[in-house]
């Protein structure tokens, strides 16, 4: 009982709403396929499955990077749920990572 | 046999042809600037601009796009830290139509400010930015790209070594493309701290230096190339003032003295003070009137003035004690009409407030004035205060610079000097211009039988025979009338 309330409170609210991200990736340098990686990751651990990750290659499509105001990648924005997130970088901190997109819990 | 090797020599003897290759450059479309460049900023190449807040770096990166987009070739601005609608609407402040040139695509402001909320987790590199600007500088064709405050780009990854790399990356990437790039970067004084991004300077092949101070209460702007690789270039220091239409920077003094040499003599407005002068004053040369307080030196330089203008010369008269209309209204009483001579525009008054501005700035008026109103002769009143434009010194450079303007235009140039003792001849010197002035003419009152007596005193001309007498003069009400002796 005290176990799964834990489980919980670290992954999503069950039944909230899927998790949009849209990632800006520069190819395949190594920051971007390891935020890719890490991104991936992170969703398996805390989202059962309720999430969509829509990737954009910033070298093939400069547009998109130029709309979205994209200037460092990789850059991952969470679009739903609302407030919109922005984070820089290779997502390498875990810790912050869960913080910024408001997956943490009680863990600490 | 040997006519081949003789010729190999002769030819050794006579040097190899040297070609010397000068380094292609881009036009800033400043003046001054471009002189001090030996012709522009290297194409395809780097120039860092480094400088303080308000320096007046980012204006400057700037109004070298806006010369070249105007000139058909296209340049980006890439926007660290200002809004692209800001920077619009101040450039058209200075009368800059940014707007215009942006939709026939020969400029593009590129709003590159980071989201301030985002969070950075880890490494990164800035390929977002660099495909964005790939992709425009494509379709523009641009050939010259502004990044204006890099440092804010730079701070965000809060790693000297992170900094360094990217920046060295950048510039690879924008030598590739054959870029001309601006990069203006704020600095802190050197003293006090040896700057974080000192490595810029080694980075980029001409580093340009603008700082603003202030010197008794009054900024003057100045710059200076640091360094320039493969291209000589003025090592001083030079002011600059942003004018109403943008940056100017003053044209250096030339190292050699090339005066025309003292045309025919031009009345003085006085037939016998021309007897006094053995015929009146030379064409563009240099006289200085020094006197004390109501001596009568404005009226002596009206006589002059109006004279001039009826003869047609035009005649700038820059005014530092008060205002056009007063003077010609104190004018009325020795019976000179200046109205009509500047109302025909063959006089023009300028007055200025000495301290309402920097020398750099009372220097730029004075030249403009001179391309603009294209005088013949040019009466400063009174150069005792031009002291307040900052300092004796500050004083000293704008006289001198405004007398080899003149003298470079063979214009004739009378400086009025109020000696405040009574020993007047110790005053002469007139701030230390008096070694350069070709003719000196000393007024003194003497109390004599309940009365002042004016009296007037040819000190120095060169090369003319004038009398060596006192003379007494009078102030009438048709000007001036110099007694015989």
């Amino acid at each position: 009982m005290k176990a799964g309330k834990r489980k919980r409170q670290r992954t999503a609210k069950p039944g909230g709403e899927t998790y949009v991200f849209r990632l800006f990736v520069a190819g395949n340098e190594s920051n971007s396929t390891r935020a890719g990686g890490n991104l991936a990751r992170l969703c398996e651990e805390h989202l059962n499955g309720r999430y969509q990750i829509e990737t954009v290659d910033v070298l093939k499509d400069a547009a998109a990077a130029h709309k979205n105001n994209v200037l460092v990648t990789p850059t991952l924005v969470l679009l739903k749920p609302r407030p919109k997130v922005t984070l820089l970088g290779n997502l390498n901190d875990t810790r912050q990572v869960l913080a910024a997109l408001r997956l943490t819990g009680d863990e600490r | 046999m040997a006519t081949p090797k003789r010729r190999a020599q002769r030819r050794d003897a006579a040097g190899p042809r040297k070609r010397r290759k000068e380094l292609p450059k881009v036009q800033t479309g400043i003046a001054g600037l471009d002189e001090v460049l030996s012709g522009g900023l290297p194409a395809g190449r780097m120039t860092l601009l480094n400088g303080g807040a308000g320096s007046g770096k980012s204006l400057l990166g700037l109004q070298c796009l806006l010369h070249s987009a105007r000139a058909g070739e296209p340049g980006i601005v890439v926007l660290f830290e200002e809004r692209a609608a800001a920077v619009r609407q101040n450039a058209w402040s200075l009368g800059w139509d940014l707007a215009s040139l942006e939709q026939k695509n020969r400029l593009y402001l590129m709003d590159a400010r980071l989201n301030p909320e985002a969070v950075v987790s880890g490494d990164f590199s800035i390929k977002g930015l660099l495909a964005v600007l790939g992709q425009k500088i494509k379709t523009m064709r641009a050939r010259l790209i502004v990044i204006d405050a890099v440092d804010v780009l730079l701070h965000l990854y809060d790693n000297p070594v992170r900094e360094r790399h990217e920046l060295y990356a950048l510039h690879e990437w924008l030598l590739d493309r054959g870029l001309t790039t601006i990069m203006t970067v704020k600095t802190v004084s050197q003293e006090e701290a040896p700057s974080r991004y000192a490595f810029l300077d080694f980075m980029a092949d001409c580093v340009i230096h603008v700082d603003q101070r202030i010197t008794a209460q009054v900024t003057t702007r100045r710059l200076r190339v640091m360094k320039y690789r493969g291209s000589g270039f003025g090592r001083n220091e030079y002011p600059f003032i942003v004018g109403e239409n943008g940056i100017n920077v003053i044209p250096i003094t030339s190292s050699v003295l090339q005066h025309r040499p003292p045309g025919p003599k031009v009345s003085s407005g006085q037939a016998r003070l021309d007897d006094v002068l053995a015929g009146g004053y030379k064409r563009g040369t240099s006289i200085l009137i020094v006197g004390t307080a109501g001596a009568g030196k404005t009226t002596l330089a009206c006589v002059f003035a109006q004279a001039a203008c009826r003869r047609g010369e035009r005649v700038l008269y820059l005014n530092f004690e008060e205002s056009p209309e007063s003077m010609v209204s104190n004018m009325l009483s020795p019976g000179l009409a200046l109205r009509p001579l500047i109302k025909s525009g063959t006089l023009v008054v300028q007055s200025y407030l000495p301290e309402a501005m920097g020398v750099e700035e009372h220097l730029f008026h004075a030249l403009k004035a001179l391309d603009e109103v294209q005088p013949r002769h040019v009466v400063v009143d009174a150069i005792s205060a031009c002291t307040r434009m900052g300092s004796e010194r500050a004083a000293f450079e704008y006289l001198m610079r405004l007398l080899n303007a003149c003298k470079e235009r063979g214009i004739t140039c009378i400086y009025l000097n109020q000696a405040t003792g009574l020993d007047i001849v110790s005053e002469i010197s007139g701030i230390g211009v008096s070694s350069v002035i070709d003719t000196v003419i000393l007024l003194r009152q003497l109390p004599i039988g309940g009365a002042m007596k004016r009296e007037l005193i040819v000190v120095k001309s060169r090369g003319s025979k004038y009398s060596e007498q006192f003379h007494e003069f009078r102030i009438t009400d048709r000007g001036i009338d110099v007694v015989k002796a």
